[in-house]
């Protein structure tokens, strides 16, 4: 189970050829849309700013985008023990949990998950230090309860573009 | 007014007039930190952010169970292109104004752009005198320079070199590199002339081909269908002239920076002496004597003795004593030799004739029979430089 993660992670990376592989996903009963969004100012009419989340067409270096997952069981079984695992891009940088989104665990190194602070970095010359939210390499969602048949959710994680 | 502290941050070597408070201005500096949302990407060199045009995309794998039977699965791939996000400071790179000459030629100030943007691109370049600088630099504005060219540094050694940096726009400009720039004037020959200002503004265009010039760049209207999965151009630049909008605004894609000329130096500590020898009497041949018939040579030594400032086309006249005669194609020009040992060390030979086309060292000389007057035009006479002029008379 757990090496298939590894090798998905690897091609995810990888650029635009994965969009024409990505429609041959077997139709299988969990269902699961990514989705990548960008924060933008926009000015309320009462001249207040407000930070609203749009298609991520206008990005540039420095912006914040939300990495999002949309799921659902279109089966008719519960399913159990659903493992997300998203791997962040290499010009990314993590930076926390999206607003209503469960917290992600995190890994720096593909093989320790958990809470940043649990997290540490091997140096070059020897011995660690802790890790920062820019280590982060992959982000994982464990779901406790089981999926019912027609539940839906949706989890994110903010980033931003370096 | 208050110093702005942007610009010191970015460019504080660069500043020109630092005990003004106005001096900030000088320098056109790019967005960075103008907005407090923009903080992170003051510290991030444009070379370390991510180029445009690159591809992001995202993809999870997922795994479950159904009735205890693994499966795993993937998300659909989401993915978007990093945009431009053209960005860059145009700063003048020189202290005080450019100290000229009454009709100097070429007279240069230097500017710098610095490319900030997220890729490679070429900046246009013009050059122009804006008349309005008051309270921006210190002085007034009194004339114009003549025939104002701007070129960029091709050989990158921060001097301008004629015939060598030629090209009038930056080519390929890779994120985080800069380049220095000419503007290049000739200073008219204006008794009055004092100050002249002059302005280098930078238009950020389309990079990608080496050797020609781009197109400038227009930021992409997002109102447009079809701004997805193409690299859009977002304008990031910071108004370079602050609060005076005299010639840039904020993410217009443009920068200036300003500087200019002073004519500081009007007039030079330019000297003459001159100085008699006997070279031969034709009697005796160690101590030449002062006789009928002897050959006297006439030294003038000018020294300009101010060291700052070049005397151009600096003329001798002198006219022959009398009961002598001028020797014919006497006159020599070059450096002084040592006293009373010899006048001109490598001294050229003048054609003495009115005609001066076939003089070819730029130097010239001419006597006239009718006045007995010898004139040597030695040309420029160096700040701290001497230049010596010789002919001979004999003794009737």
């Amino acid at each position: 189970m757990f090496p298939s993660f590894l090798s998905s992670a690897a091609v995810s990376v990888s650029a635009l050829g994965l969009l024409m592989v990505a429609p041959a996903i077997a139709a299988g009963p969990l269902e699961v849309t990514a989705h990548i969004l960008v924060e933008a100012k926009q000015r309320a009419t009462d001249g207040t700013t407000r930070v609203a989340l749009v298609p991520a067409t206008r990005v540039v270096p420095g912006d914040r985008v939300v990495f999002q997952l949309a799921y659902r069981n279109t089966g008719r079984q519960p399913l159990a023990d659903i493992v997300l695992d998203n791997p962040v891009p290499a010009a990314i940088a993590y930076r926390a949990p999206a607003e209503g989104s469960a917290a992600p665990e995190l890994t720096v190194d593909g093989r320790r998950w958990g809470p940043l602070a649990t997290l540490d970095v091997a140096l070059p010359g020897g011995g660690t230090r802790a890790a920062t939210a820019a280590d982060v390499t992959r982000v994982r969602w464990r779901l406790g309860a089981p999926l019912a048949p027609g539940a839906a959710g949706r989890l994110a994680f903010q980033a931003v573009l370096k | 007014m208050t110093r702005r502290p942007l610009a010191t941050i970015h460019q504080g070597n660069r500043q020109m007039f630092a005990k003004k408070a106005v001096a900030a201005l000088l320098t056109g500096t790019a967005a960075i930190g103008a907005a407090g949302a923009a903080q992170a990407q003051t510290t991030t060199p444009a070379a370390q952010t991510t180029a445009a045009g690159t591809v992001i995309s995202n993809t999870a794998s997922v795994s479950y169970t159904v009735n205890g039977t693994a499966q795993t699965t993937n998300s659909t791939t989401a993915s978007f292109v990093v945009d431009r996000k053209v960005n860059f400071t145009v700063v003048t790179d020189q202290s005080g104004y450019t100290q000229v000459n009454l009709n100097q030629q070429n007279a240069v100030t230097t500017f710098r752009v610095t490319n900030l943007t997220n890729g490679t691109q070429d900046f246009l370049l013009d050059a122009d005198q804006p008349g309005l600088l008051t309270g921006l630099l210190i002085g007034t504005d009194n004339f114009d320079m003549l025939n104002l060219r701007v070129f960029a540094d091709s050989n990158n050694n921060g001097v301008y070199d004629p015939g060598v940096d030629t090209q009038t726009y930056i080519d390929e400009l890779a994120p985080d590199a800069s380049v220095a720039v000419f503007v290049v004037g000739n200073v008219p020959n204006l008794p009055s002339a004092s100050i002249a200002w002059d302005s280098l503004h930078v238009t950020a265009a389309a990079g990608g081909a080496t050797g020609t010039k781009g197109a400038a760049l227009i930021a992409t209207d997002l109102n447009l269908g079809n701004a997805d999965n193409t690299v859009d151009i977002v304008f990031a630049d910071d108004d370079s002239d602050g609060a005076l909008n005299l010639g840039d605004i904020a993410r217009n894609g443009q920068g200036r920076a300003y500087s200019g000329y002073q004519v500081g130096v009007r007039n030079v500590a330019l000297t003459v002496s001159k100085s008699a020898r006997i070279l031969s009497d034709g009697v005796n041949t160690l101590n030449p004597k002062a006789i009928p018939g002897a050959t006297v040579e006439y030294c003038l030594l000018v020294n300009n003795a101010t060291t700052t400032t070049p005397a151009t086309a600096v003329a001798l006249t002198d006219v022959v004593p009398a009961n002598t005669t001028y020797v014919a194609g006497s006159i020599s020009i070059g450096t002084p030799g040592l006293l009373g040992v010899a006048c001109v060390v490598n001294g050229s030979t003048e054609d003495d004739d009115a005609d001066d086309a076939a003089e070819t060292d730029g130097l010239t000389a001419s006597f006239d029979t009718a006045t007995k007057t010898v004139t040597a035009n030695v040309g420029d006479v160096a700040g701290g430089g001497r230049i010596a002029a010789s002919f001979r008379v004999t003794i009737n």
